[in-house]
Formats: C-alpha cells, sequence, structure tokens
C-alpha cells in the first residue's frame, strides 16, 4: 500500500471517492425514506393500526 | 504498538476487488455469460411493462372499478417521461464522477426509483380504489400517490433500459453489436413473457392481499436482478475521473447528433415503423375475440405467435448483421414484411378465417423482430463512442413515444368506429381502418428509408474502392 496522502484509511479511496460513494449512500437514505414514510401513510389510511 | 493499520490495510488488500462491484480491467472480449448476466435487466423492464399495461391495467379496471378513463390516464403517464431518455442518456455520457464511473450510478438511481414505485402502489391503489378504510379518505390522496407510483417505475424503467443499453454497447466491439442487441430484445420478451404467465397464476384468485404481495415481489425482484445484472459490468476509469468535467450542454450535443447525416431519418423511420407495429398490440385479442370467435385460449395463443414471430425476426436479424448485412436493409425488410401481414389481417377479417389470422400475426411479429433489431443496431452505430447514450436515448425517447402515442391512436379509433353510425354492419369494421393505417405507416417507413438505404450502399463502395485503389 502506498502512501498517497490522497488515500484515506481505511478503504483506499481518495476524498473525493470517498464524497461520491457516500452521495449513493444519502440519496438512497432519502429516497427509501421517503417511500417507506409515503407507504407507511397510506397503509394507515386503508387499515388503520393503534386505534 | 501494534501495527493494526498495517494490518487492515493488507487485509483488506488482500481480498482484492472480489467483492466491489466493478469490473477489474475493461477487457478486450466479454465472455457470453456476462452479457447475459447483464441482460437480466431487460427481464425487470420487460417485468414491469406486463405488470404496467397488462396486468394492473385489467386489475385497476375489474377487480377494484376505477373508472377506466383514470386508468388510461395513469398509464399514460410513464410516456411522459419518455423524451427526457435522450437527456438522461447525454447526462450519463458526461457523467462527472471521481470514481471514474458513468453508467452505474444511473442504473443505481433507476433501479431505486422503480423499486420505489413498487413499494408504494398496492396501497395508492387500494387507496384510489376506497378499499376499506379508505372510502374516508381525501381523493386526491389515492390519485397523487397512484400518479406519483406510476411515475416513479416509469422513470425508473427508461433510466434502467437506457443506461444499460448503453453499458451493453460501452462493453462489446462493434462487430459484436448486432449479438448483444438481439440478445437485450430476447430477454425483454423473456421477461415480458415468463412474467405475464407467473402474474396471471398468482392473480388466479383475486385478494387485495395477494395484488399487495405480487407487486411488492415484483419491486424486490427488480433490485436482485438489476443487482446481478450490474454487478462487475462496468469498469473504473482514472483518465475519465481525472480530466475536467465537460462543458457540453444538451442543446450542442443534441444538434450536433441531428446535424449527423441521416440521424433525424433514422429516427423518423423508428416512429413510423414502432407505431405501424405497435399499434394493434392490444387490439388483437379484442379482434380475435369479437369478429373471428376466438376463445380466449385461442386469442392468448395469438399473444404467444406474435412473440415466436418476433423471436425468429430477432435470431435471424443478428445472424444477417453478424455476416455482415447492413443494419437499415434489416430494418427496410422488416417493414416492408409488415405491409403485406396486415393486408392479411384485413382479408382474415373479411373472408372470416382464423387461420390466416395466425399466419399474418407470426408474418407481422417476424417482421417487427428484424425492424426492431436493424433500427437499433443502425442507432448504436450511428454514434460515436463516447456519445451511445445520448443515441441510445434518443431512440428509446423516439420509440417509446411512438408506440404509445399509436396505441392510443388505435384506441381511439376503434372506439369512434363503434358509436359510428353503421357500425353494427359488420363485427370487423371497427378493426379495419386500425389495421389499414399501420400497413400505409410501415409502407412510408420503407420509403423513407429507402435514400438512407442507398446511401448507406453508395458509402460501402466508396470505402470499397478506396480500399482496391
Amino acid at each position: 500500500m502506498s502512501n498517497d496522502p490522497d488515500k484515506v484509511w481505511p478503504t483506499g479511496l481518495t476524498l473525493s471517492e470517498a464524497e461520491e460513494v457516500h452521495s449513493y449512500l444519502i440519496d438512497g437514505t432519502r429516497v427509501f425514506g421517503f417511500v417507506a414514510i409515503l407507504a407507511h401513510i397510506l397503509v394507515a389510511v386503508t387499515t388503520p393500526w393503534l386505534g | 504498538m501494534l501495527n493494526y493499520k498495517r494490518f487492515a490495510v493488507g487485509k483488506l488488500a488482500s481480498l482484492g476487488t472480489r467483492y466491489l462491484p466493478f469490473a477489474d480491467v475493461a477487457s478486450e472480449d466479454v465472455p457470453l455469460s456476462r452479457l447475459l448476466r447483464l441482460s437480466l435487466f431487460q427481464v425487470t423492464v420487460g417485468m414491469a411493462m406486463v405488470l404496467l399495461v397488462g396486468t394492473l391495467n385489467r386489475v385497476m379496471i375489474v377487480e377494484l372499478d376505477v373508472s377506466a378513463t383514470l386508468v388510461a390516464l395513469m398509464l399514460a403517464l410513464p410516456l411522459l417521461f419518455a423524451p427526457f431518455r435522450a437527456l438522461i442518456g447525454f447526462k450519463s455520457d458526461n457523467f462527472k464522477s471521481a470514481l471514474g464511473l458513468r453508467r452505474l450510478p444511473y442504473i443505481f438511481k433507476g433501479t431505486m426509483l422503480q423499486f420505489g414505485g413498487f413499494a408504494i402502489m398496492p396501497f395508492a391503489l387500494l387507496v384510489l380504489s376506497g378499499y376499506a378504510e379508505a372510502v374516508d379518505a381525501p381523493r386526491w390522496l389515492g390519485v397523487g400517490s397512484a400518479a406519483l407510483a406510476f411515475l416513479l417505475v416509469g422513470a425508473g424503467v427508461h433510466i434502467v433500459q437506457t443506461v444499460g443499453l448503453a453499458l451493453a454497447t460501452d462493453l462489446v466491439p462493434e462487430e459484436d453489436q448486432p449479438k448483444v442487441v438481439g440478445l437485450m430484445y430476447v430477454m425483454l420478451l423473456v421477461g415480458m413473457i415468463v412474467s405475464a404467465f407467473i402474474f396471471s397464476t398468482l392473480l388466479e384468485n383475486y385478494t387485495p392481499g395477494k395484488l399487495i404481495q405480487l407487486i411488492q415481489g415484483a419491486a424486490v425482484i427488480t433490485i436482485l436482478l438489476n443487482g446481478i445484472a450490474m454487478w462487475k459490468q462496468e469498469a473504473r476509469n482514472r483518465e475519465r475521473a481525472a480530466a475536467p468535467a465537460s462543458d457540453m450542454t444538451f442543446s450542442t450535443a443534441w444538434s450536433q447528433l441531428t446535424a449527423r447525416k441521416g440521424m433525424v431519418r433514422l429516427l423518423v423511420i423508428i416512429a413510423l415503423g414502432t407505431a405501424g407495429f405497435g399499434m394493434a398490440d392490444v387490439l388483437l385479442e379484442p379482434f380475435g375475440g369479437q369478429v373471428l370467435n376466438m376463445t380466449v385460449a385461442e386469442t392468448t395463443r395469438l399473444t404467444v405467435v406474435l412473440a415466436v414471430g418476433s423471436l425468429f425476426g430477432f435470431g435471424l436479424a443478428s445472424f444477417w448483421l453478424g455476416v455482415g448485412s447492413r443494419p437499415i436493409d434489416v430494418a427496410c425488410y422488416g417493414a416492408a414484411i409488415g405491409v403485406p401481414a396486415f393486408g392479411l389481417v384485413i382479408i382474415s377479417a373479411i373472408n372470416l378465417m382464423p387461420s390466416l389470422l395466425v399466419i399474418a400475426t407470426l408474418a407481422a411479429g417476424f417482421g417487427a423482430g428484424l425492424f426492431g433489431h436493424g433500427t437499433l443496431t443502425a442507432t448504436m452505430r450511428s454514434a460515436p463512442r463516447e456519445q451511445i447514450g445520448l443515441s441510445l436515448g434518443a431512440w428509446g425517447a423516439v420509440q417509446t413515444t411512438a408506440a404509445g402515442i399509436a396505441i392510443t391512436i388505435g384506441g381511439v379509433i376503434r372506439d369512434v368506429m363503434l358509436v359510428a353510425p353503421g357500425a353494427g354492419a359488420s363485427a370487423a369494421r371497427p378493426y379495419l381502418p386500425v389495421f389499414a393505417l399501420e400497413a400505409a405507416l410501415l409502407l412510408l417507413a420503407v420509403i423513407v428509408a429507402w435514400p438512407l438505404r442507398r446511401r448507406s450502399i453508395a458509402a460501402d463502395r466508396a470505402i470499397a474502392v478506396s480500399d482496391g485503389a
């Protein structure tokens, strides 16, 4: 393993690469979170639980 | 002092790239198994199409009792997104990524949208139809969430298919492209047939619970198959990652594309031919049933015959193009076969001959296969490597829009003729203008394609002459 100053421990990605991977993670969380919330609202409208 | 850092790094390095979703190298020859795996994304696209146009179309009208107009509007929503295919293709061509990827991120996002749409779709439909407690739900909630679900699935399908095809084109050298196009079409067809069969078996006895299971099952399968398809396909390109961001705008790229010789003509041919072949897709079964008195099983078999014809078309086109035929020729032959095929359909209606209709359907499917394969291969070949996404996006935009408009026009013509005065005279009357229009559109496609064909023959001769000199 080289000691490239751009590379971040422990993955060996550079900072911008790591940020890009992270951006996909954030995107996914946002979209799936939104979808999950909406799906729960719709289910609660059809068959309400908790009263 | 424990050298844990060195230990961890060494461990990671020895794991290598085995568990990373990138290809190790952009190898010259891609084995067939890898292409087969890549083509799985077409299976999910086919599945989504069948679910929307076939299964849900019926379930919403028959079981959920939603008005036919609202259903038609919902199913047309994904079409609104079709023209954006060109933009998606362009964006993926010029995607700025530190990782040196350009197709994978888009396929990931497209898959995510498709999954999200499927995840909320069953509940949105139940709210829309006023199931259980949802009778009191405000109208906008049902309509809005169902529309959103259809939009998400539509957008996802458009993105996955456009960028997936671009990735496939990236992977193979030009002489193998016909093989890949054939494979992609066959897998789309396989996905549609297999999922239509599975959906109809699962929904034999409809319950709301089964509908939820079915659609969410489709969502999970979408993620799984697309994941398997994309794994280790795209190589990371460090040069592209290091290069400065391109300042090319979409309008410049688009005008470059349309300025290329024959490109606009090719797109017109694709629109005409797709409209010609696609117009009767949903009318064929009611036509067989109402006019030729075929049973449900027989009309379903008509659809299978159409698919078998297309399979033969794809196969033969792959073979011809593989031995060096010109794509535009193959497309021309396909459209030319379609003209007499739809003529035969009309004759079968007048003489009430179901066997003739079967032969005509087989011929129409065969022509559609040749035409589809020829035009897609022509599109792939007409673009320089760095603009593949844009041209495939243009192909998809034109193709999907034309098919959608054609199906709508076909349905409208039939419905108008049904209520027109004197419509009771014969059961065939509402359908005949549709088939006649199809034949006319295909004839027009051949006429438009002819100069392009002559030009490509002349270009080949010029190359042959300069080689000989």
